[in-house]
């Protein structure tokens, strides 16, 4: 996997090659994935607003409501739970894509032709994964901390300027910017992974039935190890 | 296709870009119009102060933390953005306190005069004033854990008095104060029954004491007619004349004493100079002693005792010779 991760790298100084494939992909694995990341936030907004009442109720004021939910989404729940649907869809799709084109030969093709399947197949979708996830997982903290915020107004006893004030009270830049590097390198993972599963597969549908599920697991494992990498180094 | 993907994504990264730094201004509430100041204060510590902890005027929130750091000689300083439109005291000061229960502090302005009562705000602002600068003075109140613990400890203090107390008092010990109430009770009858024996005795001292107090007047008028006639007896100025002879030899004892008293004091001015004669003459005896002066030679030097007694021989023998030749001597001629 390490030979392979180099190959990868090596590849990235072949710009001409997947510099113009980079804007599709960015639009099938970013773009296509907005709506699925939004209806997580929403629910995930909503769900952390009741249990964050549920859990203060009595115990501390209301407005720490406010600050659970924004710190929780902004730092952890949207880039990890985000991550984590996506590394169904997007890893599902790169492996399903790239094993398949192995197993019916396309990528021998590719080789035989001179070209560098990482160059052509692996690179642009990496590279779109890793600058569309912040732009998904922007969208998804937004709209978690929304769904929050509506829910404490309407099925909670705070109003919105108490809530703000929780939102705001430990609010620190570094929130926001943790949760978008922690996307970012979520997106690397699954397309590293979804890639290298799809280039190993093996035989025919099976192999890339096979390959698409071990990219999804693996994608869903790296998320969480490089989000305990990232909480050890910097927070 | 490439077109509607390229706009798609772009509309998406942009609105992603929007989100976040609209999102980062506005949760961070930052000062986009330049309607706040940036101002300084002092600190020893800070405590839980950080970097967006609001700034409070008289309870009223007028602004925020923007900045803590480390400068030298064991200060810290922060950084204040404050609305423009807060009239701030002519000398401001800044108490940097806990806020709630849950870790948020807060800075509160204060005017610096007149100062805080509390010994150790007042002493911390003014360390801080007399450090100099521009930035104004700071002083930090304990943080909620740490008045929380010192509760506490009173709190255990207390139960720990109040478990002696209970062990002092235990059963045997409550016991043994109800007996020793009973024995009081018991001690104070006695001692009313006492009181009222001793009463009766009292009483017939009392009698005894008028009875003497009669016997004593008896005695004062057997003395009065005593006195009275020794008064008669000295109808015959028998006493008058022993008295005044008494009188006249009180005259002259005092007419003596008065001799003496003279005399004294004659003395006492002549003492002085018996000492100083005295002192001459023990001088002069030394001197003598001593071989000095003419005196003291002739004292002390057997030579001119020889030679005057050789002396006195000679003229003894020249007296014989003029006795026995005068005319040698003596020549008498009228003309």
């Amino acid at each position: 996997m390490g030979r392979w991760t180099l190959g990868a790298t090596r590849a990235l100084g072949d710009v001409s090659i997947w510099r113009p494939l980079v804007i599709g992909h960015m639009r099938r694995l970013g773009v296509d994935s907005i709506p699925i990341a939004i209806f997580i936030a929403i629910f995930t907004g909503i769900v952390l607003a009741l249990l964050a009442s549920y859990i203060f109720t009595g115990a501390m004021p209301l407005y720490m409501v406010g600050a659970l939910v924004g710190k929780t989404v902004m730092m952890e729940l949207g880039p990890v739970l985000t991550g984590m649907a996506l590394a169904g869809r997007v890893g599902a799709n790169i492996a399903a894509e790239i094993g398949t084109m192995r197993v019916t030969e396309q990528v021998d093709a590719l080789e035989t032709l001179g070209y560098d399947p990482r160059s052509y197949l692996v690179v642009p979708r990496v590279v779109a994964a890793t600058l569309m996830f912040p732009v998904i997982t922007a969208f998804a903290v937004a709209v978690g901390v929304l769904a929050g915020w509506v829910t404490s107004v309407n099925l909670l006893d705070l109003s919105s300027v108490e809530f703000l004030k929780g939102l705001r009270l430990f609010y620190h830049f570094k929130d926001l910017w943790f949760g978008l590097v922690k996307s970012a390198s979520f997106g690397a993972a699954i397309a590293l992974m979804g890639s290298l599963r799809g280039l190993a597969a093996r035989g025919g549908a099976e192999g890339v039935g096979e390959a698409t599920t071990r990219a999804v697991v693996l994608g869903c494992e790296a998320i969480l190890v490089l989000d305990a990498f990232w909480a050890v180094v910097l927070l | 296709m490439k077109r509607r993907n390229e706009f798609l994504v772009g509309l998406a990264v942009l609105a992603a870009l929007f989100l976040v730094v609209a999102g980062a201004l506005w949760l961070s509430e930052a000062d986009l119009n330049q309607k706040e100041a940036t101002y300084t204060a002092r600190f020893r510590t800070v405590e839980g102060l950080q970097v967006g902890n609001p700034v409070t005027l008289r309870g009223v929130r007028v602004g925020k933390v923007v900045g803590i750091r480390l400068v030298p000689n064991g200060w810290v300083e922060t950084e204040f953005s404050i609305d423009r439109d807060a009239r701030l005291p002519a000398k401001p000061a800044v108490i940097a306190a806990s806020a709630s229960l849950f870790g948020g502090w807060a800075a509160n302005i204060i005017s610096f005069e007149p100062l805080p009562d509390d010994p150790n705000v007042r002493a911390a602002l003014v360390e801080s004033d007399q450090a100099g600068g521009a930035a104004w003075p700071g002083a930090t109140l304990p943080d909620i854990g740490q008045l929380t613990a010192q509760a506490s400890r009173i709190a255990s203090d207390i139960a720990s008095v109040t478990q002696r107390v209970q062990g002092a008092f235990d059963s045997a010990a409550l016991r043994q104060l109800r007996q020793s109430v009973l024995d009081m009770a018991a001690i104070s009858n006695r001692l009313v029954t006492f009181a009222n024996s001793q009463t009766g005795r009292l009483d017939r001292v009392s009698g005894n004491l008028v009875t003497t107090s009669d016997a004593f007047a008896g005695v004062t008028r057997s003395l009065d007619r005593a006195v009275a006639r020794v008064d008669s007896a000295t109808s015959q100025n028998q006493l008058r004349e022993i008295m005044n002879n008494g009188r006249d030899a009180s005259g002259d004892i005092r007419q003596a004493s008065a001799d003496f008293r003279q005399l004294m004091a004659t003395m006492r001015a002549n003492d002085a100079s018996l000492v100083r004669v005295l002192q001459s003459a023990d001088s002069l005896l030394t001197r003598l002693q001593a071989g000095n002066g003419t005196l003291g030679k002739l004292a002390t030097d057997s030579t001119l005792y020889y030679e005057t007694a050789a002396t006195m021989r000679q003229f003894r023998e020249l007296l014989a010779d003029i006795q026995a030749h005068p005319k040698k001597y003596i020549k008498v001629s009228v003309f």
